[in-house]
């Protein structure tokens, strides 16, 4: 049996955790608490604590989904994207450009955050930005 | 077995604050005067603790989200909730 | 750590007396646990008993779940081997697939100062003293308080609880495959704080027989609660009412029904009476 512990970071809010995965021959077992970390001195909530069950969960999508007549179907990353683009350009064109808000959380990174609401102020013109934590 | 996880649970409860509210009796369905006497008695003896604190809780407001000590604070106002709050 | 106990170790690895062995090792500036395997033995070099206590005795016994013929080695300081015994008693693992490597970081006779991570002051805050229960109390203490005084202090702290399940997620002892803190019936989801004190209550009965002090929960707690003093009155108890001493006594704690006998005397029934029926 092939034991390894690796340390990481939880990537759920923007707290940032240190937890510890347990990983038994190449498969995520359970999480534990890093204990040395400064950040949490090995206390965690119940989403760090369940981290191993939602990283390998097989309710993640594997690729880009488009809904069609009311199901999802696969798609490749340049039709989703293209999809996308067009139906904001078309809800921009008939009802403004007040019409659509973005919604950025603390699961991605800071950077991701900037663009997003560099995307809604300068790309579709509008000041509809808010943060999941505000909710 | 019961006795023995009774007597545990009332010690537990007892060192928590809510004591003397678990008895236990082994009363025959043809014990009818014996039910009645010590439903009666527990009853009384209930009486005479008070109501249960638990549903009437609002601590949660009140300690967590004042900065300022207010211990001592009950959800009905009694000798203990008087003396000991801190002027 | 010792250069004869990590020799030790190097040799339960090579002779295969045990398959791996549960130490810890720094990785960039952090004790982590760590497994050794008999195939590196140049690794053993980097064991240390590490300045953070992490559950090794629940990862072992995870291992043992999951490979029942595997022979564990770990680092065992005194509540580790008093979880090993309890888990032992409980048929949860074979003692005899289990070897520690005996620290001895508790207070003895020989030695008064313990080597605890637990022991390290924790500064609470004055809300805590004023209104609610410090860790750091004695049982006694806490029982010259007056009975409300004493409902008020303790919800004040239960209240806090944000249902991590952090307590019992790191508890060596707790080995249920379904925990009944997770029973829809019983904790519901969708409401914080849990069920107050229906769910530290709960966690204290299951506890009764089978804390061993560690102090790895109120390590783990993220509000603080005092749980090793809840744990420790219910074991108070045990020992007590019941004389039963978690982790050091051989024999079936009292709460468990599998060997007990229970025998019903016959009793003389007067038919004309109508009674015993």
């Amino acid at each position: 049996m092939e034991c390894r512990f690796v340390p990481s970071i939880c990537s759920y809010c923007g707290v940032g955790c240190g937890v510890l995965f347990q990983v038994i021959d190449g498969e995520l077992v359970d999480t534990l608490p890093l204990k040395t970390h400064p950040v949490n001195h090995g206390k965690l909530c119940i989403k760090g604590w369940n981290l191993h069950e939602y990283i390998t969960s097989f309710m993640r999508i594997k690729s880009p989904l488009i809904k069609i007549n009311g199901r999802f179907r696969a798609a490749t990353w340049d039709r989703a994207i293209r999809f996308a683009a067009e139906s904001l350009k078309e809800v921009i064109e008939r009802h403004g450009p007040d019409s659509v808000g973005v919604l950025v959380s603390a699961k991605i990174t800071n950077e991701e955050n900037y663009l997003a609401q560099k995307f809604a102020r300068a790309a579709v013109g509008t000041n509809n930005v808010d943060h999941c934590a505000r909710l | 077995m019961t006795v023995k996880r009774i007597t545990f649970l009332q010690e537990l409860l007892d060192f928590m604050g809510l004591g003397g509210r678990l008895h236990l009796e082994w009363i025959s369905s043809a014990e009818a005067q014996k039910f009645a006497r010590v439903v009666t008695q527990f009853t009384d003896r209930i009486r005479a603790l008070g109501p249960n604190p638990l549903p009437g809780w609002q601590l949660s407001n009140q300690l967590l989200f004042y900065p300022e000590p207010v211990a001592g604070v009950c959800p009905k106002e009694d000798s203990w909730n008087e003396s000991k709050r801190p002027v | 750590m010792e250069r004869e106990q990590k020799a030790r170790v190097k040799e339960w690895l090579e002779k295969g007396e045990i398959d791996v062995f549960l130490g810890y090792r720094m990785f960039q500036g952090h004790p982590l646990p760590y497994c050794f395997h008999p195939g590196r033995a140049h690794e053993i070099q980097g064991l240390t008993e590490g300045t953070a206590r992490y559950p090794l005795v629940k990862i072992a016994l995870g291992m043992a779940r999951r490979e029942p013929d595997i022979r564990i080695g770990l680092l065992g300081r005194d509540c580790d081997r008093r979880a090993l015994k309890i888990l032992a008693v409980w048929n949860q693992i074979d003692p005899n697939r289990f070897r520690t490597l005996d620290l001895n970081c508790c207070p003895s006779p020989l030695k008064t100062q313990a080597e605890c991570s637990y022991l390290s002051p924790v500064n609470s805050g004055f809300l805590k003293g004023l209104a609610g229960v410090e860790n750091s109390l004695d049982l006694d203490e806490v029982e010259g308080w007056g009975r409300e005084e004493r409902f008020v202090r303790w919800m004040h702290e239960f209240q806090k609880c944000i249902k991590c399940y952090g307590c019992r997620n790191i508890c060596p002892v707790c080995f249920c495959s379904e925990c009944s803190l997770e029973h829809p019936d019983f904790i519901g989801t969708g409401d914080l704080p849990p069920e107050v004190p229906l769910f530290h209550l709960a966690r204290a009965v299951h506890m009764a027989g089978r804390c061993i002090d560690c102090g790895l929960c109120e390590e783990a707690c993220p509000v603080d609660i005092p749980l090793r003093l809840l744990y420790r009155k219910a074991n108070e108890i045990m020992k007590r009412v019941f004389d039963y001493a978690a982790g050091t006594d051989d024999d079936k704690p009292p709460f468990s029904a599998l060997e007990e006998k229970v025998t019903l005397e016959p009793r003389k029934i007067d038919v004309a009476q109508g009674e015993g029926r």
